[in-house]
């Protein structure tokens, strides 16, 4: 296992006669009317045996002297190359041949999938849209799923995936790295240089042409991950090319901005980038006293540190334009601002104009994420959750800002519940088996990172030509200092059945479940040192894995699921609360959730985030500032955001605030929901059964009269 | 004592600038038609009952967050106890806002004398205009109450704020201008839009608030953005 | 009262080599040795990231915490003169951190 091994490519032909097949094609038997078996050829199964499987030629010989007479006994009308590659299967298992089965194997979908997918919506990612791209991903993701399963992972791996122990994520994406997080600055010093173009572009001496660089570089890099494109201090690096802009430019600049990667619907899949930006309102120190680089990638001769009024003015801009909407005043999903909220922030000059700014956008659109980087910490945030510290090796970079680039490689969830099922309420028990599954887990890194590894080793002649080329001496992907996500699901529902209460009905509950959290911590830590490889904790965005997990174990589990899986039974939506999340309906104020959930922040050292629902209430901006500053202050929350709710209707096109059923202008019931689902803004239309049913239940904050019992 | 019918622990609604509680009593000498709080009304027999000691008690823990706690309703000035209640508030460390439609200025001129409240906000219905202010209280209004209030409330000295929900069925460009004009400067005014969802009077719930854009355009207008 | 400490931390060695914890009833946590309960009772406190920049850290009764190592001092020797126990003299020179060993990673 873990071999890159070519597969031999397979076609459904109609080709009368295969002695002049194209030399791609390498297993054609065809037959197309009921005498006509003139292009048959048993060599050619012999041929395919040897070349893929240990199998001796005696052995290959008979097989195909077998799967000939069942074809000719058969009152089949036409072969095709899939059912003659079954047939010989069939034989291979006969024979108790399973290993030189599973290297015969073929990989495809059944005609009543594809058919299925064609005409129905896809909801595992509600950040697919519905179209031929979208069904070509998703055919694409099929195979390399299946391919990923088979023959990237060893079986314990991919055994434990399949019965939903912990769950293997973008495994479609085998072959490309989880997520990315870069600087600016690589486009601006080496212009738009990507191997196999058909044309290279000199840095940019424009504003406008760095953000065309920059659009189709992300798209570029979204083609070579799996999942988010973040960028950090956006706003910085943009500030140098902004001296010579009028105000109006630079909004000009930032609508722009926003709507090509709001608007990206025509990439990859049909997927718009999972984009993010970090936005910073000061000068964050580790660049305060580097060199800037401008126009034409020369440096400026100032340092980023006198850019602060120019980066100021682009953050403004920026918020400005998600205030407004788009063109129907609904927020825009991508990209996501990140906006760093540190000890410096508070003693620049404007920040408390800034705070507002941004709050006021996050009370009336919901975008603003708010980071919080309290003492000496820098971070660079990106994906849902994720974000990453920056060390020592880090700082050093960021003087030379270009050679800023993260990756996680992979991200793996563990099924927390499942755990505390099979424990049955023994302590001893419970963290070993979670131990267990973190090396299960680790086991599952290494392999990818091998697989990925030999992949990158290919160089610019490869597959990953674009995370191998070497524009400052280094591959753009950096295997060595990749990191590697462990995830988790259903803390709360894991504390509910170990001990019999959530995590939000008593502090014995949250003790317990800190504990979990902390072994998980350390066994991280071990492993780390065990393996030269950085693993930490992140909190799973589980946009399906939560709902994935519920259902599994509601079929293997089905006693103890059924008493502890959140939503609605009887209508299938059911879920586990994602990561160490608090029940999303229990009736608790934002001031304690921030408060409770951040306890658990410190120890899920790759990015963790606390939800706060608005529902349809319409929160006062200074309002918001006040209780960011005291997240900020108080607590030890890594990350917050507020989601509001809207209603937009599909016949006037007008959005209220709220869930509704019908639109509160014209009272069309011809309408669909936006909220944010995990870590984005999405149509409610696109969500998956399990997130439903969590959608139902999120308590709002909003609840003020109260029936008596009866 | 006047019991409780209604409690937030953290709103971002309800005082501008602040993060508060809100409590809410019950009882009301207004029929607002498009009033959402109207359990307090009609229902409150039927609603869980909190008490203030409890309240403060749980808030105790959060008073590092919460600048303070907004007294709602229903209309608690009706509550004989109000003064009480206020005090007890401020005595467990809280500053005091105030929710009321102004139709008790005594009541008011008290607070104010006893220096109880940090915050008011008034709903000025309509602008200050007979049939117009009846129409939208749903009961005969003494608009001299009304205006003492506002009066009153103006000369204070402390932060307030005036407000008044839209809709077009009950509201012109002309009404809301005029309200403006009434209100003149000085003070911090507030447009709330419309919602269809649960008003008291059901027939209401067809009706629409004004547009987004038209709402945003309206207050920018009377210059209230 | 609970003391977070951790081995190989002069810190946390000097107070050791000073009171009696067991007599005065204060407990001790150790954090680096991979004791799941130490971690989880430190975050229970918001403390992960203060033990990343010093070590020892104090919580009192009262759920406070503390974390300057002088004043940390002080309420041991409170403690233990409550207790009627004697305190041994502080070593001549006085010790500090500067090799970054008074900390978790």
């Amino acid at each position: 296992m873990g071999v890159v091994m070519p597969l031999p490519t397979e076609r459904k032909s109609k080709i009368k006669s295969f002695s002049k097949a194209d030399s791609t094609d390498l297993a054609l038997f065809v037959r197309t009317s009921e005498e006509d078996i003139t292009g048959w050829n048993r060599q050619r199964i012999v041929d395919a045996l040897l070349r893929e499987t240990f199998v001796d030629p005696d052995t290959a010989d008979r097989i195909s002297l077998d799967v000939e007479k069942t074809i000719q006994n058969g009152a089949v009308k036409t072969v095709t190359g899939p059912l003659i590659r079954e047939l010989v299967n069939a034989k291979l298992l006969e024979l108790g041949l399973e290993d030189a089965r599973r290297m015969h194997t073929r990989l495809g979908m059944p005609l009543y999938d594809v058919n299925q997918l064609l005409v129905q919506h896809n909801k595992e990612n509600a950040n697919v849209p519905h179209g031929p791209e979208a069904t070509n991903l998703t055919l694409a993701e099929g195979i390399k799923k299946e391919y990923a399963l088979l023959h990237v992972f060893s079986d314990d791996v991919a055994d434990a995936h399949l019965k939903g122990d912990l769950h293997l994520h973008d495994l479609g994406f085998i072959d490309r790295p989880y997520c990315s997080g870069q600087s600016l600055e690589y486009i601006k010093k080496f212009g738009l240089n990507l191997p196999h173009g058909l044309s290279m572009a000199k840095p940019a001496k424009h504003a406008e042409v760095l953000l065309a660089h920059m659009v189709k570089f992300a798209a570029a890099l979204q083609s070579h991950f799996a999942g988010a494109i973040g960028w950090d201090a956006i706003n910085l690096f943009y500030a140098p090319y902004l001296e010579e802009l009028s105000d109006r430019d630079v909004k000009q600049l930032a609508q722009m901005l926003i709507f090509e990667f709001s608007q990206q619907a025509v990439a990859r899949g049909g997927q718009a980038i999972f984009s993010d930006i970090n936005i910073y309102w000061e000068v964050p120190k580790h660049f305060e006293n580097v060199p800037a680089i401008g126009p034409g990638g020369e440096y400026t001769g100032k340092t980023y540190g006198e850019y602060e009024k120019q980066a100021q003015r682009f953050a403004w801009a920026l918020f400005e334009v998600y205030k407004e909407g788009d063109a129907l005043g609904k927020p825009f999903f991508f990209p996501k601002p990140l906006v760093h909220i540190t000890e410096k922030l508070f003693k620049t000059e404007g920040h408390m104009d800034f705070l507002n700014h941004i709050c006021d956008v996050a009370a009336d659109k919901g975008n603003t994420y708010f980071v919080f980087d309290r003492g000496e910490t820098a971070k660079i945030s990106e994906c849902c959750r994720l974000s990453f510290k920056l060390e020592a090796s880090d700082l050093e970079d960021a003087k030379t800002p270009w050679r800023m680039r993260y990756s996680a490689l992979q991200n793996v969830t563990i099924n927390l519940p499942r755990l505390a099922y099979r424990a049955e309420g023994d302590d001893t028990q419970i963290f070993s088996l979670i131990t267990e599954q973190i090396k299960l887990a680790v086991k599952a890194h290494a392999q990818k990172k091998d697989f990925i590894g030999k992949l990158l080793a290919m160089g610019e002649g490869g597959p990953l030509s674009l995370l191998a080329m070497k524009l400052d001496g280094e591959e753009y992907l950096r295997l060595e200092r990749c990191s590697y996500l462990i995830g988790m699901v259903g803390l709360n529902e894991m504390v509910k059945v170990h001990i019999g209460q959530e995590l939000h009905e008593s502090d014995e509950a949250m003790k317990f479940g800190l504990k979990i959290i902390a072994h998980m911590n350390i066994v991280c830590n071990k492993m780390n040192e065990k393996n030269g490889m950085k693993f930490v904790l992140e909190q799973t965005p589980a946009e399906s894995t939560a709902y994935r997990f519920a259902k599994l174990d509601m079929a293997h589990f089905p006693k103890m699921a059924k008493k502890v899986v959140q939503g609605d039974l009887e209508k299938g939506e059911i879920y586990y609360t994602n990561s160490t999340l608090y029940h999303v309906g229990s009736t608790m104020n934002p001031i304690s959730r921030v408060e409770r959930e951040g306890l658990f922040h410190p120890l899920i050292e790759a990015g963790a985030i606390t939800h706060v629902w608005l529902g349809e209430a319409y929160p006062d901006k200074g309002a918001l500032t006040d209780f960011v500053i005291k997240t900020f202050r108080h607590t030890q929350n890594d990350q917050i955001a507020f989601s509001p709710e809207f209603t937009c209707c599909l016949d006037c096109g007008k959005t209220s605030r709220g869930l509704s059923q019908n639109c509160s202008y014209c009272k069309s019931e011809h309408v669909d929901g936006i909220t944010r689902i995990t870590g984005y803004f999405t149509k409610l239309s696109s969500w998956n059964k399990g997130k439903l049913g969590e959608l139902r239940e999120r308590y709002r904050n909003e609840k003020r009269f109260v029936e008596k019992a009866v | 004592m006047t019991k409780i019918k209604g409690f937030i622990e953290t709103s971002f609604i309800d005082w501008p600038g602040k993060v508060c509680a809100v409590i809410f009593l019950p009882g009301c000498n207004f029929r607002c038609p498009f009033c959402h709080n109207h359990p307090l009304l009609q229902n409150q027999d039927k609603l869980q009952s909190f008490l203030l000691s409890d309240i403060l008690a749980r808030l105790n823990k959060f008073k590092q967050w919460l600048d303070g706690i907004c007294v709602s309703g229903g209309e608690p000035t009706l509550a004989p106890d109000l003064p009480d209640i206020l005090l007890k508030i401020r005595s467990a460390g809280f500053k005091v806002k105030l929710d009321t439609n102004g139709s008790r200025p005594q009541v008011l001129a008290n607070l104010f004398d006893q220096e109880l409240l940090d915050m008011v906000a008034m709903d000025v219905k309509a602008p200050l205009e007979q049939a117009k202010y009846n129409q939208c209280a749903g009961v005969m209004v003494d608009l001299d109450l009304i205006r003492q209030s506002i009066a009153l409330i103006k000369n204070s000295g402390i932060d307030h704020e005036f407000r008044m929900t839209v809709l077009p069925k009950f509201h012109s460009r002309q009404d809301i201008m005029l309200w403006v004009d009434n209100l003149s400067s000085g003070s911090s005014l507030k447009l709330q839009n419309f919602n269809p969802d649960d008003p008291l009077d059901p027939t209401l719930h067809q009706e629409s608030g004004f547009s987004p854009e038209e709402f945003v355009e309206l207050t920018k207008s009377i210059g209230l953005c | 009262m609970t003391l977070f400490t951790k081995t190989d931390c002069r810190l946390c060695d000097q107070l050791k080599n000073r009171f009696d914890f067991a007599a005065m009833q204060v407990d001790i946590e150790v954090l680096d040795n991979g004791d799941a309960a130490a971690l989880a009772h430190l975050a229970w406190h918001s403390l992960v990231e203060s033990a990343r920049k010093t070590l020892p850290l104090l919580v009192l009764d009262d759920s406070s915490t503390e974390a300057d190592f002088n004043r940390i001092e002080g309420y041991l020797i409170d403690k233990a003169m409550q207790c009627g126990l004697t305190i041994k003299a502080i070593p001549s020179q006085s010790i500090s951190c500067d090799d970054g060993s008074c900390s978790i990673q």
